[in-house]
């Protein structure tokens, strides 16, 4: 059955703080009069670089020494939105409550911080992009779905397409969602090594050669019209409607045709029910790349020329740089405020001379140089566009609208799995290790591809050579899946199919790595070849290249669980209508950065790792896929249907990040969510696919909630006994398993945990299992629940 | 090639294979390290031009396109120009 999604999503509070301004008030003024914070850079050296140009904040920041910058800004942002929509107070349950943000860099002043400045323990947990949306959660008590986006610089814009996705699913009343970057040696030092660096200030749609870099962070209270009304809110605007596509065409330049940027600009319009007319204001993505300004004037033209539109266009990165996965969010804010106080902001920089030149180019837009202007607006629209091909476009609109997308509750089959772990690669060969018994030894183990994968999959050299091992594992997992589901593109369709890619670490280890080069020998010297593998979404991007795939594509990062948040996130979009099928992913990597950053955190076993034995975890890795499929796309292809996908929670409970301690509310929570949205009960659930990992405070949790739930009585399966902490990558295994055993592929005898009578180990027969469980956890307190269902 | 130049072969073919993850086995100094070769594009030149600075001191910034062809004719313009 399909039902219309009629369910209205507002924004009722804002918050921003970037180079020229603390608040959106100063941020928004400064804006409207053409101030530039661009100036030479003070808090990264530029020695030796032939630009040294920055949009930084040069004012007092709060003082909080327990997050990263990152989180800082976001903080701040996050902070001045939530008390502007006066939502304090009237959340009627923490639960529907989320937060969702976007980031490039994540934490990776902590990174630096950590290697010149004596390799401290409290800098470690710091790193990633994951801790964000944690310490947004627990500073205002959200308790439902937390994640990042790792969409590089159009993270921030995704935020709110999937805030607005969940809480038309009623999944959610209400987000904080946005996005946050600090400045940083290491995106300056890899846009100077790709030469993408403006020696001037950034000119957008004018001289367009360069980026000039920012920071700073955007942030937004969306909720349903319905849960603001409720509350009296103030509205600023509905979002209507959002759309994500990825180009599957090159890792940092975009595709020169823009289709895959027109596909994300022509969806938002289609599903937001406005023409094209209506559309006022396109807050652009404006870099100021020539690849980047080139393309985005093609696909604007192409798009509004001829519709009756009445365009004006303008980028706010000339006056506040480039400031990466903020970008999307700070410019949403800025499009918002321009449709609610009918005044544009313009593109600074422009000489007579420019302007006059600009006039061929812009043909019947108005690309606003220099000066802002008045004009009645309905509808706005914000464009980001990444590295890894990413595109997200944003409608906001003064009136409610007719919104388009629509839900099924048809059944989502997984069709295709793809396994690298430390056992070996392939499904078949999982299936053989596990059926004899094999498991990881010792405490640290890493899945390998090679020559072999590579062969298998038709991977040539000119391709594999550019990926680091985060990327090459999820390339080579992903088309192991594809193939399984005998998922082939037809022409025309190639955005019916996308990915979720979910990742806790991303690419630590090359970002690491990158920083340690720099550290040593100057910003001057990045490298250019590993700086596009430094954003989170390489891997998705090279993926989407490699296979075509060109439908929407998101890396979510949020702890080890982000592998089984992309099971929740890709089984939505295929009930959203949004896709055919969908890659559900969990990739993370092992290296020595890892083991030393891990062990240094205490979590790593002595020796080996023993589950729900207070041993510590044996570090591991691996890159593991599930295609889903709606039943016509699985019957089109013919794929195994290994098993069906029911229903997920995700909650969080916010707890010290580092930490997981004290946070069995959020299992508990996730587990309910899934059971509920399956229609089952606890009685229902045949068996549980275990987050234990040998680290005790880990195990406590799952322990004490199974108890709670299930009277310790259900079996526990749990792959970390056969390959280690896979982290994400086991989170998602954890799906693929229970698919295996679901299908009979596996051996009906398997070893399963007890946790009735202290902790037993038993064998147990699968072969009666209809309904299983699937949890895995995340540092901080992020849960995530999936059930699944014998096909 | 002389000496001189065998040797600064040998570093650029090194550091083709550690900078960009060449396999040693598909590199020798004659094939087209662009287009139908190795298949190397305009983010490999960048490192190549950073790599050939940073360990021989010569700037590459800006030279033609005949000199990146293959290991040979990047020796050559390395050995000309370093002091």
């Amino acid at each position: 059955m399909e039902r219309q999604l009629n369910t209205r999503c507002v924004v009722t509070g804002l918050g921003m703080v970037n180079a020229i301004g603390a608040n959106v008030n100063e941020c928004w003024e400064n804006a409207l009069a053409g101030k530039s914070g661009i100036d030479h850079v003070k808090s990264v050296s530029a020695k030796n670089c032939y630009a040294d140009l920055g949009a930084e904040i040069d004012f007092a920041l709060p003082e909080n020494k327990e997050v990263d910058r990152v989180s800082v800004l976001c903080l701040k942002a996050s902070e001045e939105a939530f008390n502007d929509s006066g939502i304090a107070g009237n959340i009627e349950d923490a639960t529907r409550f989320g937060v969702i943000m976007g980031s490039c860099v994540g934490g990776v002043v902590s990174i630096e911080q950590y290697i010149t400045n004596g390799e401290k323990t409290e800098d470690i947990n710091k790193m990633t992009i994951s801790p964000i949306a944690n310490n947004v959660a627990t500073a205002f008590g959200a308790k439902g779905v937390i994640t990042n986006v790792g969409n590089a610089c159009a993270a921030g814009a995704i935020s709110v397409a999937y805030a607005c996705e969940l809480i038309r699913a009623g999944v959610a009343d209400a987000f904080i969602v946005g996005g946050a970057d600090a400045f940083a040696s290491v995106p300056f030092s890899g846009f100077h090594a790709l030469h993408a660096l403006s020696e001037n200030p950034c000119s957008p749609f004018n001289h367009s050669n360069g980026i000039t870099l920012g920071e700073g962070a955007g942030a937004m209270i969306v909720e349903s019209y319905e849960h603001a009304a409720k509350r009296g809110a103030k509205i600023y605007c509905d979002v209507l409607a959002a759309g994500i596509s990825s180009d599957a065409h090159h890792i940092t330049a975009p595709r020169p045709d823009g289709i895959g940027q027109m596909y994300a600009i022509n969806r938002a319009i289609d599903m937001s029910g406005l023409k094209k007319s209506d559309i006022g204001y396109v807050n652009a993505h404006g870099t100021g790349t020539a690849k980047n300004d080139e393309a985005e004037f093609l696909s604007l033209h192409t798009v509004f020329d001829n519709s009756g539109a009445d365009l004006s266009v303008s980028s706010v990165k000339a006056m506040v740089g480039h400031c990466l996965g903020a970008a999307g969010a700070i410019e949403a804010v800025y499009s918002i405020k321009a449709l609610t106080e009918g005044k544009i902001p313009p593109t600074v920089g422009y000489s007579d001379e420019d302007i006059e030149n600009l006039k061929e180019k812009a043909g019947d837009i108005d690309f606003m140089p220099n000066v802002s202007k008045d004009k009645e607006l309905k509808a706005v629209m914000s464009n980001n566009f990444a590295f890894g091909g990413s595109n997200a476009s944003v409608i906001f609109a003064k009136d409610a609208g007719e919104v388009k997308e629509i839900e099924s509750d048809g059944d989502v089959f997984i069709t295709g799995l793809g396994i690298v772990s430390p056992l070996g690669n392939g499904v078949e060969n999982y299936v053989a290790k596990v059926s004899e018994g094999a498991r990881v030894e010792g405490n640290s183990a890493k899945a390998e591809v090679g020559k072999e994968d590579f062969d298998k999959f038709d991977i040539k050299m000119a391709f594999f050579r550019k990926l680091d091992k985060f990327s090459l594992i999820q390339v080579v997992s992903g088309l192991e899946a594809l193939k399984e589901a005998g998922i082939v593109l037809e022409e025309g369709k190639e955005e019916d199919y996308g990915m979720i890619i979910g990742t806790g670490d991303g690419p630590l280890t090359t970002v690491y790595e990158f920083e340690d080069h720099i550290a040593k020998e100057g910003n001057e010297n990045g490298s250019a070849f590993n700086f596009p593998n430094t954003v989170y979404n390489a891997a998705g991007g090279y993926l989407s290249i490699k296979t075509g795939l060109r439908g929407y594509n998101v890396t979510v990062t949020n702890g080890s669980q982000s592998g089984l948040q992309s099971v929740a996130y890709a089984f939505h979009e295929i009930r959203q209508n949004r896709a055919q099928g969908m890659l559900a992913t969990g990739t993370d990597e092992n290296s020595a950065v890892m083991e030393k950053l891990y062990g240094q955190l205490g979590l790593v076993a002595g020796a080996d790792a023993k589950l729900y034995g207070e041993s510590g975890m044996t570090l591991s890795d691996g890159s593991v896929s599930v295609a889903l499929e709606n039943a016509a796309s699985a019957e089109k292809h013919g794929g195994k249907k290994y098993a069906r996908v029911t229903g997920y929670g995700m909650t969080h409970e916010g707890v010290k990040y580092g930490s997981v301690a004290g946070s069995e509310a959020g299992l508990k929570s996730a587990v309910e969510k899934a059971l509920a949205m399956a229609g089952i009960t606890a009685d229902d659930v045949d068996a549980i696919y275990g987050l234990g990992n040998g680290v005790k405070e880990y195990d406590d949790i799952e322990i004490a909630v199974n108890k709670e739930l299930f009277g310790g009585k259900k079996p526990v399966h749990n792959v970390r006994s056969y390959v280690g902490e896979a982290r994400a990558a086991a989170a998602t295994l954890s799906v693929a398993h229970a698919a295996l055993t679901l299908s009979g592929d596996l051996p009906a005898s398997q070893k399963a945990f007890f946790f009735e009578n202290g902790v037993e180990e038993k064998d147990v027969d699968t072969s009666a299992y209809k309904n299983v469980l699937v949890v895995a956890v995340g540092v901080g307190g992020s849960y995530s629940a999936v059930t699944l269902a014998r096909v | 090639m002389n000496e001189k130049e065998l040797q600064v072969a040998e570093k650029i073919k090194g550091m083709l294979v550690e900078n960009l993850r060449i396999p040693a086995e598909e590199l020798d100094y004659e094939i087209a390290l662009f287009g139908d070769g190795i298949g190397l594009d305009s983010v490999d030149s960048l490192e190549i031009i950073s790599c050939i600075d940073s360990e021989f001191g010569v700037a590459m910034t800006g030279v033609g396109k005949e000199h990146f062809f293959n290991i040979t004719s990047l020796t050559k313009y390395v050995c000309e120009h370093m002091e």
